[in-house]
């Protein structure tokens, strides 16, 4: 919601500046950014109160000296001749209608009205709803304005389960289904209460005799709708949050007050419904519990001049609670609210002691079995727990966000498949995947839960001179494991490509198993590696080609060997993602040390060229020309 | 000049993986919070309206029960659970305080932007015992927030709403650039909620907290993109070593 500095400045005494004011509401809990001195106010669901000038300027008033009262019409009202019926008296248990008739139609507005529209960068309407939306804005209670000589014949307000086509204000054709609280006219829906009028009785630029309709609807009546029928308004987000169920006969003679200010009233009739009492909440005065809750020592004057602030009345042993905060039922509710004044920054830490719980062992053994994974150069996946396509006993999901995410997942296989396509796209010849999680499944009703481990792998075995040329297999994969933990049985197997988009050849390995089908043998494997420590400062990634390039070295003179490897396997460019040594021949025979790099490129800007990576190659070769008993044969 | 037969070949750098930075974080949340005495609990992401709302204050006309903020499962039989805290009540409802819980996975909201996903991870922590206060509570989250981003980190506490904390809170810290950045939500567990899970409230107290661990991941390691952690490439991956 946006509120103007400028308007709450002008009710505050003392005129604080902007800044001031943004910190103390920031204190206060009321989340915001500013904006050409306009504050677009963030407020939590639970403080419908807040959602207006007067809202914000009475928690303002633990501060400041502040103005909420505007002027009304305090003449006394004809009754009003209207014929009304409310089946639904539960959830809107107070209603006030007010008909008015004036001579003239403003031309132009009073400052305050105008600035209002001015000040927030709002379009105006009509005089009556250009009114019914600054009282909105002044004391957060929404109005709707009929034009009275649209309204002949029966009002009746009405919870309705019916199918029936709504035509908007702002000229939407809804098709309302299901439950909806309306007002129907003659048995036609001309209002969906508390979000939006119709079009057919709504005012005009002419209108000149207004029924203005001011409601206390329950949110539980009001909730979703607005989502549901996507309709923005101002009106249901503020009966979602609570209104005031107490300020609606103030809220009619407001509304006079400011027709009266603008133009001649010709006439005024007015009617109240109260179906029911609201209901008053009391809370016993007890300082000691606030103070244990917020963990201070404040003195139980100090705590009720605050609350007094605030709008709650004090008796002598309870707290009546002012009919706009709902949110206050309990003691914890007026500890917050004296804890927001103290300023949740200003409370003191106090040591806190930690009953010791029993160290649990839930997830040791498959820690143990990632880090058995990492050691053998498998990279963890985590992947979404929904999938467009289930099986038989798929939980299915009743409002996905999409066709593709209709079922929750069966099996992790099936995600890592597609993982590991997605790596072969991008050119990986080396993909080791596993994946640790739960799969949720349905059989005669009952919801199943299995945690699983899935591993898939395909490409070569490492990326150094002894894997080089080895291709992961089912023999391969199960050796590994199986010398590293002998009694578990991962049961590898080979996936079919055939039916897979790729043009990539490699065997694609994969085994899916039960966790709880380890043995507690995986807990004594020794790991070599551990996760890091410290937390690494990421690099974004390119998702350009790369591009390979091989260079085979001569070495002759071997006390420059170590040094060598070194340089080479520590150069660093910013096109160079990778170098290892691919192959490595000792010819004894000829006194000659045959070693292989490979030298993977790619560049975050465009796709790498020729010319880039011979510029980054030629300053390798700087360095090996400097170094007698290196060569590379062919290379010129 | 040497005889080849003397050269020892180069050492063999075997590849090492990674684990995700996410369960990475995870995990060394977890580990400093089970050093402070939390003990870990563990329970089913698919939920009963009752554990996920109604034990924990959640009205039904909570805007999170309506079917555009929760995913529901077998024509609304179940839910994904929405946040972690269910798992604290399964826990508050098989022991008896004082109890200090912590759980961690994968949580559900219709959701899906650069920084909000469908599925995302949460770790939530709960501590009940007698005369448990916010002063105390928030000794506990400056001695997690120090141990994450180090001691010189500047915070603050904002007030907030969660319906099953009173009073509740929202803690930013301050960045390099000088933004204050939201990194956890808690409070005191409401009375309420300490009732439904048959703890008398008159006697006990407890505080809550909650943070979503993609978040301090991003933070952490800069990330910008909440997307990057789920695309599983090897390029990004590899990173995390």
């Amino acid at each position: 919601m946006k509120i103007a500095y400028k308007h709450l400045a002008k009710n505050i005494i003392g005129n604080p500046s902007i800044d001031e004011i943004s910190d103390r509401l920031f204190q206060l809990g009321h989340e915001h950014e500013i904006e050409n001195n306009i504050f677009n106010m963030e407020f939590t669901p639970n403080r419908g109160d807040c959602l207006s000038l007067n809202g914000l300027l009475r928690d303002l008033s633990v501060f400041y000296d502040v103005n909420t009262d505007q002027e009304i019409y305090s003449e006394k009202l004809k009754m009003l001749d209207i014929d009304f019926k409310n089946f639904s008296q539960d959830i809107c248990p107070k209603i006030s209608f007010l008909k008015l008739e004036i001579e003239n139609i403003p031309s132009k507005y009073k400052d305050y009205l105008n600035d209002y529209f001015v000040d927030l960068n709002l379009n105006k309407n009509n005089f009556f709803t250009d009114i019914s939306n600054y009282i909105s804005y002044e004391n957060g209670q929404p109005t709707h304005c009929y034009d009275a000589d649209k309204i002949n014949g029966k009002l009746v307000l009405q919870e309705l389960d019916t199918d029936q086509e709504f035509k908007t204000l702002l000229e939407k054709k809804i098709n309302l289904t299901n439950k909806n609280l309306v007002f129907l006219l003659n048995d036609k829906v001309i209002n969906l209460a508390g979000i939006v009028g119709g079009i057919e009785t709504s005012c005009s630029l002419d209108t000149k005799t207004v029924l203005v309709e001011c409601a206390f609807f329950k949110p539980e009546a009001i909730i979703g709708k607005s989502v549901k029928y996507d309709i923005q308004s101002e009106a249901s987000h503020k009966f979602e949050r609570f209104v005031d169920p107490e300020c609606q006969d103030r809220t009619i003679r407001r509304f006079i007050k400011i027709v009266d200010e603008h133009t001649n009233i010709k006439d005024i009739s007015a009617i109240e419904y109260k179906f029911k009492q609201n209901k008053v909440t009391k809370i016993p005065i007890d300082i000691d519990k606030i103070n244990k809750i917020i963990g201070t020592n404040i003195s139980q004057d100090i705590y009720l001049s605050n609350l007094s602030k605030l709008g709650f009345n004090i008796y002598d042993d309870h707290i009546e609670v002012p009919s706009y905060r709902s949110d206050i039922e309990t003691q914890n509710d007026l500890a917050e609210e004296i804890a927001r004044i103290i300023g949740y920054d200003n409370i003191s830490r106090n040591e806190i002691s930690i009953p010791k719980g029993k160290k649990s062992n839930v997830y040791d053994l498959e820690n143990k079995l990632r880090l058995f994974l990492l050691d053998k150069g498998f990279y963890e996946i985590i992947n979404s727990s929904f999938v467009g396509v289930g099986s038989s006993n798929s939980i299915s999901v009743d409002n996905p966000l999409d066709s593709n995410k209709k079922y929750l997942r069966y099996n992790l296989t099936e995600s890592l498949l597609e993982n590991l396509l997605y790596n072969e796209r991008r050119q990986k010849d080396s993909i080791k995947l596993f994946e640790i999680s739960d799969i949720y499944t349905v059989k005669n009703n009952k919801i199943n839960v299995t945690r699983k481990l899935a591993i898939i792998a395909s490409g070569r075995a490492g990326h150094n001179y002894k894997d080089f040329s080895t291709q992961i297999s089912k023999k391969h994969l199960t050796s590994i494991f199986k010398e590293a933990l002998p009694s578990e049985n991962f049961e590898f197997k080979v996936l079919n490509r055939e039916s897979l988009n790729t043009k990539v050849k490699n065997e694609i390995i994969c085994c899916e198993v039960d966790i709880a089908n380890f043995s507690s043998d995986v807990l004594s494997y020794e790991n070599l590696s551990k996760p890091p420590e410290s937390f690494i400062e990421y690099t974004p990634i390119s998702d350009l080609p790369s591009s390979i390039r091989d260079l085979s070295f001569s070495i002759k003179d071997f006390t420059v060997l170590d040094k060598f490897i070194e340089y080479i396997l520590e150069f660093k460019h910013k096109f160079l993602k990778e170098t290892y040594i691919f192959d490595y021949f000792n010819n004894e025979k000829n006194a000659e040390i045959k070693i292989g790099f490979r030298f993977i490129f790619q560049s975050a800007e465009s796709t790498i060229t020729e010319t880039q990576v011979n510029d980054v190659i030629n300053v390798i070769m700087d360095y090996v020309d400097e170094i007698d008993g290196i060569t590379i044969p062919g290379f010129k | 000049m040497s005889s080849t037969k003397d050269i020892s070949p180069p050492k063999i750098i075997k590849d090492k993986g990674a684990i995700h930075p996410i369960n990475n974080m995870k995990d060394s949340i977890m580990n400093l919070l089970v050093s402070f005495g939390f003990e870990i609990i563990d329970g089913p992401e698919i939920e009963t309206e009752e554990f996920n709302f109604d034990m924990l204050n959640i009205k039904k006309t909570h805007p999170a029960r309506q079917m555009h903020d929760t995913f529901y499962v077998e024509n609304k039989s179940n839910l994904l659970r929405t946040h972690t805290s269910p798992v604290q009540i399964r826990g508050m409802l098989e022991k008896c305080p004082p109890l200090a819980f912590v759980s961690g996975g994968k949580v559900y909201r219709k959701d899906d932007d650069a920084t909000h996903l469908p599925m995302f991870h949460q770790i939530e922590g709960i501590l009940v015992d007698e005369n448990v206060s916010f002063a105390q509570l928030k000794d506990l989250i400056y001695k997690i927030v120090h141990a994450l981003f180090g001691e010189d980190v500047k915070l603050r506490f904002r007030p907030s709403y969660f319906p099953f904390t009173e009073p509740s809170a929202e803690v930013d810290i301050l960045s390099n650039e000088g933004k204050w950045l939201e990194i956890l939500g808690c409070g005191l567990v409401n009375p309420i909620v300490l009732d439904n899970c048959n703890i008398d409230s008159n006697y006990y107290s407890g505080l809550a907290f909650g943070l979503g661990i993609e978040r301090i991941a991003m933070l952490k390691h800069g990330v910008r993109d909440i997307r990057e952690f789920y695309k599983s490439n090897l390029d990004f991956l590899c990173q995390f070593k």
